[in-house]
């Protein structure tokens, strides 16, 4: 188990400032992928801004210490399953904080609901986990899939894109965005012109993809893609000369900070639709892109902004309900009655479904100077899950 | 290859046991999941035991028998909602006749061919499980129960019950499989690891011996499968990468490959490190990297050899 | 079509660099190397950071090859050279260890986020082929590809070394028996296949991203490569790798519900039916 040596360092000059506290420290379990798979760097970034997040509180709210307590899952759903139960069973830990993936995040899911720890979750996105799955156990305070396109359907349809392609792996999650995406667009009058859903795995290729969708002639392609593949995804679109025939767009993590260094000039001109982009024009963003590229040398990913909003969540949560954390039921009411200026605009936790609501950013990357750089294009406020079915609401 | 003396034997399993056992008494709660897994872990390293240590049979897809026996659980008790226990004799089954109908054509194989068929399959399953939508594909599922121990009094939710009866199914599969390496059936396996030709001209269906011992390994790691996926409720493709394959192939070799007791400590030890590496840094897997050269290059007997060693000296000193 | 055909060759020739020297030590040693993708992984880093320093594709090129061959050598001379002798299985867990090693290695070198290597300036945009518009870079792949192939089909088939190393796959005891160093020719040609492993990493660098584990993917696909193709032959080699190139991109395309199996059945296919693979080398007529 490791502690943030920061966190000790830090608790400890306060201890030596402030009265000492016989209180014990409140503990939060991170259960990421650490060491293995492809989402060590989603991990880092997630704790690091963690970290960021709580220094600017001194790790401390209403006279106790705060201490982060990370465990590695290596990228296995079992493993993320049994390191959650260590860390609540004999770290005792307060809350968690994890998982990256989904498959992580069912195993995780079922742990907390029936443990009745709080379960806060700072990215995996699949819509059933705050609908019809949904716990009172299980807070939300990425994203669901649904949340980040819903709106960008009406928003394509307005802009005068008629005919739409869509393009992602063949998953739940792939399925999820597209969907969300294509019943408003469709309701708004747009034509979906061709569906394509290469197999998940290890694409080599999005060449015969794009060919097809080519045939089919659309104004823009809509996507959804992470990590390598998105690097893929938009540089094959440029190479093909697709670029000259139509618009390529998606869920925004297509051209994330995190893949830039890797798309280079190929990645401007997409427009995207996320919770978070970095150009985003506040004082919280601000404050956090700045320490953060400080720091790490290099811009501050939407996986670094939810980590950094968590942590400002949990916080302002844990000074609601006074510091006590005893009362499981009392702290998750608590994260339900805070609302937090975030790195995203505002934020609180929707107590009807247990997921966030937060702005819906619609941007464009575009070259500013010799790199690329994005322009937010569009502000959609206070998106929120309709129940999907849960019924936390009653 | 042959077998100790089976007193010296069945006196180091007690052993083992009662390290377990004692384990069990003093561990907490999530020792008891430690305690669940390596046990799980044995009984599927002892699976593949039978294959490499006795039919010389080495396979790098011994991972998709264990994910077949896992989903066959999910399949079976949470889907179509059989009793836990029917649902597990089902998956076994399942298990035992996938093997049967890629051992067919495996064990036609030998060497480096059969290590690269059984791979293949073993990523076709991979592959399979990856695509598929009702098991929800590469977010696998949850909700898988447990077996029903009510008749007896117990309550296999609770961990330190789930950790006994994932021990006692270790020791039950030793057993078997102890008599069974025991057994002319398994003489006969080690006469065709150490001559095949001879054995054939001596009129032995070679083929038909190593295909039994394919459907009982893939037997055996369907059921460490079945445990698996009722120990986390839950199945995932990542329960049968090539990459677990591997790793189990080494704790078998480390184990010294054919006794089953020095198998099932090896994974004990393979599992505790892990655990406790990983805990440590972020790049245990280096160190595990390193661990796994250096003891494949060292490893002449595996831990069989050391644990007969110290048995010998026990023995020794108590005959003064 | 046209456009899949040369998405499938581009694909192709790229498993055909890193398949080769797999296939022909395998052939010449039946020597097992699960590490030969990691070399792949190590040119492409080697390449990145080559490239990013002098800001030259071409160096990049040279600095990734030499690299892999340089390790390849190194970790032959230190540690594969004495697992000749033992069994297949201890040769398969010694490299499967390495790749641990290895993607730890890259790791904490280059870290955990992907990178791309630019390819050269020259390359940049499309050409017009067979009426297609296609990426320039993707043609020069195919073209690596087919170069190496037939330098190394001349130099296998025309010089002396080339047959010495067939003789050394049909018959390794006759050959060491007619005097010949076998030792050192495998030598030889097991750092010849792990620098055209790093040329194949540096040549992918701007196709696919450069991370570390993105040698996970294509060592299987090698692997299927050497097997469909039948080991230690060259033309098997190159074979293979295009029946794979092309089974992977058509299969997506007309059978994406079962692309993900179709290529390990095909193995499975062939191991069942001519364990030796479709061309295997041997005795030639």
């Amino acid at each position: 188990m490791k502690r943030f040596q920061a966190a000790a360092l830090a608790a400890t000059l306060l201890a030596v400032a402030a009265p000492a506290s016989a209180q014990a420290p409140i503990r939060i379990g991170l259960v990421l992928p650490y060491s293995a798979g492809p989402f060590v760097a989603i991990a880092n970034e997630i704790t690091d801004s963690m970290a960021l997040a709580l220094e600017e509180t001194g790790y401390m709210v209403a006279g106790r210490k705060i201490e982060l307590v990370r465990e590695d899952t290596a990228h296995k759903p079992d493993v993320a399953q049994a390191k959650a139960k260590k860390l609540v069973f004999e770290d005792k830990v307060d809350m968690l904080v994890g998982p990256v993936a989904s498959a992580e995040l069912t195993a995780l899911f079922d742990f907390a609901h029936q443990a009745k720890v709080p379960l806060v979750i700072p990215n995996a996105g699949d819509n059933e986990v705050t609908g019809e799955k949904c716990s009172p156990w299980v807070l939300r305070t990425s994203f669901s899939n649904d949340q980040i396109v819903r709106d960008m359907g009406r928003w394509m349809a307005a802009k005068g894109f008629k005919k739409v392609a869509l393009l992602a792996f063949d998953y739940k999650a792939g399925h999820q965005l597209m969907g969300g995406f294509k019943k408003p667009f469709v309701e708004a009058g747009g034509t979906i012109v061709t569906e394509q859903y290469p197999p998940f795995g290890r694409l080599s290729d999005f060449g015969p993809w794009l060919g097809r969708i080519r045939d089919a002639k659309p104004d823009a392609i809509f996507s959804f893609f992470a990590g390598p593949p998105a690097t893929l995804l938009v540089q094959q679109f440029q190479e093909f000369g697709l670029d000259r025939e139509m618009k390529l767009t998606g869920a925004g993590w297509l051209v994330s900070p995190l893949n830039l260094p890797s798309q280079g000039k190929a990645a401007a001109g997409v427009i995207g639709a996320l919770n978070y982009v970095p150009a985003i024009d506040n004082p919280v963003n601000k404050s956090y892109q700045e320490r953060f590229q400080a720091k790490f040398k290099r811009v501050g990913s939407e996986f670094g902004a939810q980590g950094y909003d968590t942590a400002k969540l949990i916080h302002a949560a844990l000074a609601q309900a006074g510091g006590k954390t005893d009362d499981k039921a009392g702290l998750v009411k608590a994260m339900h009655a805070v609302k937090i200026e975030g790195t995203r605009g505002p934020l609180r936790i929707d107590p009807k479904t247990n997921n966030v609501v937060q702005d819906i950013y619609v941007f464009e990357t575009e070259m500013q100077g010799d790199a690329v750089g994005y322009k937010v294009l569009d502000r959609i406020r206070d998106v929120q899950d309709p129940p999907n079915g849960c019924t936390l609401g009653g | 290859m042959n077998p100790p003396a089976s007193g010296s034997r069945h006196a180091a399993a007690l052993v083992l046991l009662a390290v377990a056992l004692g384990y069990w008494l003093v561990s907490g709660y999530y020792g008891k999941e430690i305690l669940a897994e390596i046990a799980i872990t044995a009984i599927l390293a002892m699976s593949l035991s039978l294959l490499v240590g006795q039919a010389g049979l080495v396979s790098l897809g011994h991972a998709a028998f264990f994910g077949i026996g896992a989903y066959g659980m999910a399949g079976f008790a949470a889907k179509l909602g059989w009793p836990p226990a029917l649902a597990m004799a089902a998956a076994v089954a399942v298990g035992a006749a996938a093997a049967l109908l890629v051992g067919l054509v495996a064990v036609r194989l030998a060497g480096v061919f059969f290590i690269m068929i059984t791979l293949a399959v073993g990523e076709m399953v991979h592959a399979w499980f990856l695509k598929d939508r009702a098991f929800g594909g590469v977010g696998g599922m949850s909700g898988v129960p447990r077996l029903d121990l009510s008749a007896v009094g117990l309550d296999a939710a609770d961990p330190a019950v789930f950790a006994l009866l994932a021990v006692a199914a270790a020791l039950l599969v030793y057993v078997l499989l102890d008599r069974l390496v025991l057994s002319p059936f398994g003489q006969t396996l080690r006469a065709i690891h150490q001559n095949e030709e001879r054995t054939r001209a001596l009129g032995c269906p070679v083929g038909r011996y190593k295909l039994a011992a394919f459907v009982v390994a893939g037997a055996v790691a369907a059921l460490a499968g079945t445990l698996a996926a009722q120990r986390s409720a839950f199945v995932s493709p990542e329960l049968m990468t090539w990459t677990l394959s591997g790793e189990i192939l080494i704790v078998v070799i480390v184990g010294g490959g054919a006794s089953l007791l020095g198998v099932a400590t090896a994974a004990a030890l393979w599992v505790a490190l892990r655990d406790q590496l990983s805990s440590l840094t972020d790049h245990w897997m280096l160190a595990m990297g390193i661990l796994f050269v250096v003891l494949v290059l060292v490893a002449g007997d595996g831990i069989d050899g050391a644990l007969r060693g110290l048995w010998r000296r026990v023995a020794r000193q108590r005959g003064r | 079509m046209i456009i899949q055909l040369l998405n499938g060759m581009q694909l192709a020739m790229l498993l055909f660099l890193l398949s080769v020297g797999l296939s022909v030590v395998f052939g010449l040693m039946r020597f097992v190397n699960l590490a030969h993708g990691t070399l792949f992984m190590l040119g492409a880093f080697v390449g990145l950071s080559t490239a990013e320093a002098t800001g030259s594709f071409w160096l990049a090129l040279v600095a990734g090859t030499l690299a892999s061959a340089v390790v390849g050598g190194l970790l032959y001379l230190g540690l594969l050279r004495r697992l000749q002798a033992e069994s297949p299985l201890k040769q398969v867990l010694v490299t499967f260890g390495l790749i641990f090693i290895g993607l730890e290695a890259a790791r904490m070198i280059w870290g955990d986020y992907a990178a791309r290597l630019p390819g050269p300036a020259m390359l940049a945009g499309s050409s017009e082929v067979f009426g297609v518009v296609y990426p320039t870079y993707r043609l020069f792949v195919i073209a690596v590809g087919l170069v190496v192939a037939a330098v190394l089909y001349f130099g296998l088939e025309r010089t002396r070394i080339g047959a010495i190393v067939r003789a050394g796959v049909d018959d390794r005891t006759m050959t060491a028996a007619l005097g010949i160093d076998i030792g050192r020719v495998f030598f030889a040609v097991f750092v010849l296949g792990c620098g055209l492993a790093g040329l194949a990493g540096v040549v992918a660098g701007p196709v696919l991203s450069v991370y570390a584990g993105m040698d996970m993917g294509v060592l299987i696909l090698a692997l299927v490569v050497v097997v469909i193709g039948g080991p230690g032959s060259l033309k098997g080699a190159f074979v293979g790798a295009v029946l794979v190139g092309m089974v992977e991109t058509f299969g997506q395309v007309w059978l994406p519900e079962v692309a993900g199996m179709l290529l390990y059945g095909l193995m499975a296919a062939v191991l069942a039916l001519r364990p030796q693979g479709l061309l295997p080398a041997g005795p030639r007529p």
